[in-house]
């Protein structure tokens, strides 16, 4: 498979989220090349190049991850971690993507340097126009650095 | 020669004779009388003899008498130097013997009151004796009590501790179960909502009339239960946010809140009548969370109306103020008050005015954390008035 210029990785382990997200921004007009993984030790191998990523151009970077805070093994929480300690990587901007905006996880989320923390909305309409939103400022609006 | 003449020299003759006679017996008597003298002139030699041998010792004798006279001069000057001083003495002596009768007396009067005083001291000693001994068992009361306290509280404490624990290990669960709550069933039913929703848009043509009112049922009751989950998590996040006080502007509050809120494509624009507004002790963000359900049920209960009139006043007494929302609504029975601000309870039907039924029981929970109090008055399709207090800044 070929992972180049993967524009937007989309880390969810809920399929039923990784449909409806994907729909949204397909449906918005974000065809720029998608990649979805369905968990966070996933996320970590694709950034350094390891298991099936190993063939990997680790200088090619997307320009936006979407992760969600609850997955099973390595949560989004600490790949954010990893993402924003490290150096080559800090500058991709990170949108975490939660059900809900309880607990703790807001505060750490920022703490940590997420970009932005989005609560899915239950109303299909309002899901979609907050993904459409999502896309619309961080890959056209936002200016990263140089 | 007459004869008177011889007879008188006769006469004078005899009286010569006779002078001769007695000049004789004199002569006569001297001679005895000068022997006499001779032997007494002798005799008094002698005697004169004596008389100078006694005169000489007369004389030592006097000597002797005057040293012994001078002597005793002397003596006697020193008697009485003595006498005097012994008088003086005896003056000092008579004041001193007072003094002492006057001290004997004081002393003794002091004698007497020591021994009053004494019997005092005694009676006293016994009486603290007594009371040392009740003091001793007080104490000893004391201590018991003072060792059971400790106990007690050592207890308490520990039951403190335990019930801390239990509680926190209980908020811990409350808490994992709210946020489980939250993301669990959210995502499903956020499915639910969203696979409906592809349904009417990629396959609508697949359904007819009844079919596209099935799939916006399904839609518009997950939509439903996406809100009341999130209304329940707010109304017991309440519970668990501490509350910050401060002062509470009022007007300026006020004023935010309904900016934000005022329906801006709405026909039937509220009108506002608002009053001075004092200042209340608060925690600014949950106070405006009463206002905006307050506002918004005022506004949404109005709806039906041709206008939609709100009027918010208040009213401070002692340390309190009272603040009052008062619109021309729809009103409630009043029979039904005591469900007013129960969670999920609701006055009116679905149909009628939308709504969870949470607001107003987030909005006593607030006025309760605040220690106030919140009531309410109404009568159907007249309006109703709600009424809340705070302490006064």
């Amino acid at each position: 498979m070929n992972y180049d210029n993967i524009e937007i990785l989309f880390v969810e382990d809920s399929t039923d989220d990784a449909i409806l997200t994907i729909r949204a921004l397909k449906k918005s007009g974000f065809t720029n090349k998608l990649h979805h993984l369905t968990d966070g030790a996933e996320a970590l191998d694709f950034f350094y190049c390891k298991g099936i990523y190993s063939s990997r151009n680790s200088a090619d970077l997307p320009k936006l991850i979407l992760l969600d805070v609850k997955m099973p093994k390595v949560s989004g929480i600490q790949v954010l971690e990893k993402l924003k300690s490290d150096p080559q990587l800090r500058s991709i901007p990170v949108v975490m993507l939660t059900s809900s905006n309880e607990g703790p996880d807001v505060e750490k989320c920022f703490a940590l340097g997420a970009n932005s923390y989005i609560v899915k909305p239950v109303d299909s309409d309002n899901f979609f126009n907050a993904i459409k939103e999502i896309g619309l400022y961080w890959m056209i609006l936002n200016q990263p650095p140089s | 020669m007459t004869k008177n003449d011889s007879d008188k020299l006769i006469i004078a003759n005899k009286e010569i004779a006779f002078q001769n006679e007695e000049k004789e017996n004199r002569a006569a008597e001297l001679n005895i009388a000068n022997k006499e003298l001779l032997y007494q002139t002798s005799e008094k030699k002698n005697r004169a003899a004596e008389l100078v041998i006694a005169n000489k010792e007369l004389i030592f004798q006097n000597s002797e008498k005057e040293d012994r006279a001078a002597e005793l001069v002397i003596a006697n000057k020193e008697l009485a130097f003595q006498n005097e001083e012994k008088e003086k003495r005896a003056q000092e002596l008579i004041i001193a013997n007072r003094e002492l009768i006057f001290q004997n007396e004081e002393k003794e009067k002091r004698a007497s009151e020591l021994v009053l005083a004494n019997k005092e001291l005694a009676f006293q000693n016994k009486e603290k004796e007594k009371r040392a001994v009740e003091l001793l068992t007080a104490n000893r009361e004391l201590k018991k009590a003072e060792d059971d306290i400790r106990v007690l509280n050592e207890e308490l404490e520990q039951k403190v501790t335990e019930r801390t624990a239990q509680l926190l290990a209980a908020n811990k669960e409350l808490e994992s179960f709210s946020y489980s709550v939250s993301h669990d069933l959210r995502a499903p039913i956020r499915a639910i909502n969203g696979y409906t929703k592809i349904l009417v848009e990629d396959y609508g043509e697949s359904f007819d009339a009844d079919g596209e009112l099935v799939l916006q049922s399904i839609i518009h009751n997950s939509k439903k239960m996406g809100e009341l989950i999130d209304d329940l998590l707010a109304f017991s996040k309440l519970g668990r946010k501490e509350v910050t006080f401060s002062t509470v502007n009022m007007d300026e509050l006020l004023g935010e809140v309904i900016a934000e809120i005022l329906p801006t494509e709405n026909e039937n624009i509220p009108k506002f009548d608002i009053k001075l507004l004092p200042s209340a002790k608060g925690d600014k963000s949950l106070i405006k969370q009463v206002w905006i359900n307050l506002i918004s049920n005022a506004i949404k209960y109005s709806s039906h109306k041709k206008e939609t009139r709100i009027e918010i006043g208040a009213s401070l007494k002692g340390n309190q103020v009272t603040y009052y929302i008062k619109d021309e609504g729809a009103g409630f029975d009043m029979q039904y008050y005591d469900k007013l601000f129960g969670v999920f309870q609701r006055l009116h039907s679905q149909e009628e005015f939308e709504g969870t039924g949470i607001g107003l029981a987030i909005v006593q929970k607030i006025i309760h954390r605040h220690n106030g109090t919140i009531w309410a008055e109404s009568k159907l399709t007249e309006g109703t008035c709600f009424h809340f207090s705070l302490h006064k800044a």
